[in-house]
């Protein structure tokens, strides 16, 4: 709906929500409403059989008169409009027609009265006769129909942007979860052991199968944490035929309630981020901790990596997506009870993720 | 040929070098498992290929490789590389071969054959031009046709002459032929120019004292004399260090 350059943003800033007034599209959609009312102000105003015919073509000349000066309006203020708040641009979208409207039922006050007057009754009851009635009832009726149809445009905008947003969350998912460099090393690697290890090779082929069949089952829900650790594993073998000895992985989980279901694909992630950013760029490689332990209710996981000395930069684009993704994965599952904290000092990364306990029992009846 | 193989992963190593030793006149001359290394083995066996991965700890390929397009006769290099889109994009406006991994026994055949029809010199120009200008992790320093490296952190300060820069660092004092003004570009904000002819590593600074009437000097730590900041300098250089 809105000017393109706005939709590659990360986090496009909610467009203004009016159409452009200038569009074929809406212009279509002002006569259409301009000639509902009408049919809708005709018909409540007399019996059909009396002059309707009539009635509807004034009526209508006059509504389109008014929605179409309208629209005009509209598209010559909407790019000074969209710099303002949605507020004051909505009280302004609002404030524009019931004066255009105003300002036609006066002029064809005046037409009427100059031109018309004191012709014979059927032409002069075109026109109306009381100034002050007639103003105050088309006032009342452009204010309610152009609230009505600003209410529409907004929901109409919405909802077109969560449909939008949800699009790009599920890329942002796919993205997180299958990182093309990982798999173009894995098949790398796989190729050299082929011929040198085929035994390894063959185990490295299942490995990797299983990794992508727990990636790839999007709807899968939640899962006992004893296979989401497992899944983790797997990755961790994957990696540890590319980088030998230069990774070690020490896990600290035996203290986790592995019956309790979480989101699935919440710890590989982290690892897979820890050593891609963590060790990766260590020579002589290092240590990734990922431990666990249970406070009351509350589970907390930790995984944590060593920190290259010259790292660079800000945090990698990738890592970002990923934590985000996990985050607004674990909101979803247990919303406002889980959090994701990131700390980082000279020489570690640590990311914890806190949620609460969930017996499989207790979510089988939810 | 004699290719030298640089990656960070024993199994991509074993298995180029076996493709290698498959393809007629090809030989594996040696392996080195990251930047560094590559350019301490490329001196010592003068490789005419060397096949580099760009993902590696320490010094990444892309450094690497411009710092062998220094070295008098410098070997065509070739990337190798499992997924580096913005490395490619790169190197797809260049003639410089690149393989992805993992590589075809094929595609590496024809790349040898087309880097061996170049002469070194357009290797040598390819390559720096290829190299996106990205912050160096070392200084390259020629030495008796070998590169000697010098980690940025090592550092201490860089001291302009007439003709040449004098890099002060850890380990001695070398001479570089690079500008002061293009050095600083490269290394902001962990350098920093404090006179018109010097250009001071800040994590080195022990302390900036007042050395006379407006004037101030830089002290590095482990260094016993003082280097005097200009006048010119010294507001932003004090407003930097001392908040």
């Amino acid at each position: 709906m809105n000017s393109a350059p706005n939709d590659s943003a990360s986090t496009p800033p909610p467009a203004f929500y009016l159409p452009d007034f200038c569009a074929t599209p809406t212009v279509l959609a002002v006569v259409l409403i301009s000639e509902l009312v009408a049919i809708v102000l005709t018909l409540a105003r007399q019996e059909l059989a009396h002059g309707f015919w009539i009635d509807l073509a004034r009526t209508s000349l006059f509504l389109l008169w008014i929605g179409l000066t309208s629209a005009t309006a509209l598209c010559y203020t909407r790019p000074y409009l969209a710099r303002l708040g949605v507020a004051v641009a909505s009280a302004i979208s609002l404030a524009l027609p019931v004066a255009v409207t105003l300002l036609i039922s006066e002029v064809t006050y005046w037409f009427g009265k100059t031109w018309f007057d004191g012709l014979e009754p059927g032409v002069a009851s075109l026109f109306p006769a009381d100034h002050a009635n007639f103003l105050l009832r088309n006032l009342v009726i452009a204010f309610i129909v152009n609230a009505l149809a600003l209410r529409y445009f907004f929901v109409a905008h919405e909802w077109r942007r969560n449909v939008e947003m949800k699009a790009r969350l599920r890329i942002d998912a796919l993205q997180a979860r299958i990182r093309p460099h990982f798999l173009f090393n894995s098949m790398n690697t796989i190729a050299a052991l082929t011929r040198s290890n085929p035994g390894q090779a063959e185990e490295a082929v299942e490995d990797l199968a299983d990794l992508f069949r727990a990636s790839l089952q999007e709807t899968r829900g939640r899962i006992p944490l004893k296979e989401e650790l497992e899944v983790a594993r797997i990755y961790q073998r994957i990696e540890q035929l590319r980088l030998g000895n230069r990774l070690k992985v020490s896990w600290q989980t035996d203290a986790l309630p592995m019956r309790t279901l979480v989101p699935s694909l919440l710890v590989q992630p982290l690892l897979e981020n820890a050593i891609y950013h963590g060790i990766e760029p260590l020579p002589e490689g290092g240590t990734v901790v990922v431990s666990g332990e249970q406070k009351d209710d509350v589970i907390e996981l930790r995984v944590s990596n060593p920190v290259h000395a010259n790292a660079q930069g800000t945090p990698h684009l990738g890592n970002r997506i990923a934590l985000d993704n996990i985050r607004e994965r674990l909101e979803l599952a247990y919303p406002g009870r889980a959090r994701v904290d990131v700390s980082s000092s000279a020489t570690e990364y640590v990311v914890t993720l806190t949620f609460p306990l969930v017996e499989p029992a207790a979510d089988a009846l939810a | 040929m004699k290719i030298l193989i640089v990656d960070d992963e024993p199994p991509a190593r074993d298995r180029l070098k076996r493709l290698i030793e498959e393809l007629d006149d090809c030989e594996c001359a040696g392996e080195a498992a990251n930047g560094a290394e590559a350019i301490a083995l490329a001196g010592k066996l003068a490789p005419d290929v060397v096949l580099m991965d760009i993902r590696m700890p320490g010094m990444d390929g892309v450094e690497a490789a411009r710092h062998l397009s220094r070295l008098d006769e410098p070997p065509a290099v070739i990337f190798v590389t499992a997924y580096d889109e913005y490395a490619l994009r790169a190197f797809d406006t260049q003639a410089v071969g690149y393989l992805l991994k993992p590589v075809r026994k094929e595609k590496l055949a024809d790349t040898l054959q087309k880097a061996a029809r170049l002469t070194k010199p357009q290797l040598a120009v390819l390559a720096r031009e290829a190299a996106p200008k990205r912050r160096r992790t070392h200084l390259s320093v020629r030495m008796r046709g070998e590169l000697r490296l010098i980690p940025i952190e090592e550092v201490l300060f860089f001291l302009a002459d007439q003709k040449y820069v004098t890099v002060r660092h850890l380990g001695g004092e070398e001479l570089i032929e690079e500008s002061l003004r293009a050095l600083e570009e490269e290394f902001a904000p962990d350098f920093v120019r404090i006179h018109r002819n010097a250009l001071v590593a800040a994590r080195h600074i022990a302390s900036i004292d007042r050395s006379g009437e407006g004037q101030y000097a830089v002290r590095l730590r482990g260094l016993g004399d003082e280097l005097p900041v200009s006048r010119r300098l010294a507001t932003d250089v004090l407003r930097r260090f001392r908040g």
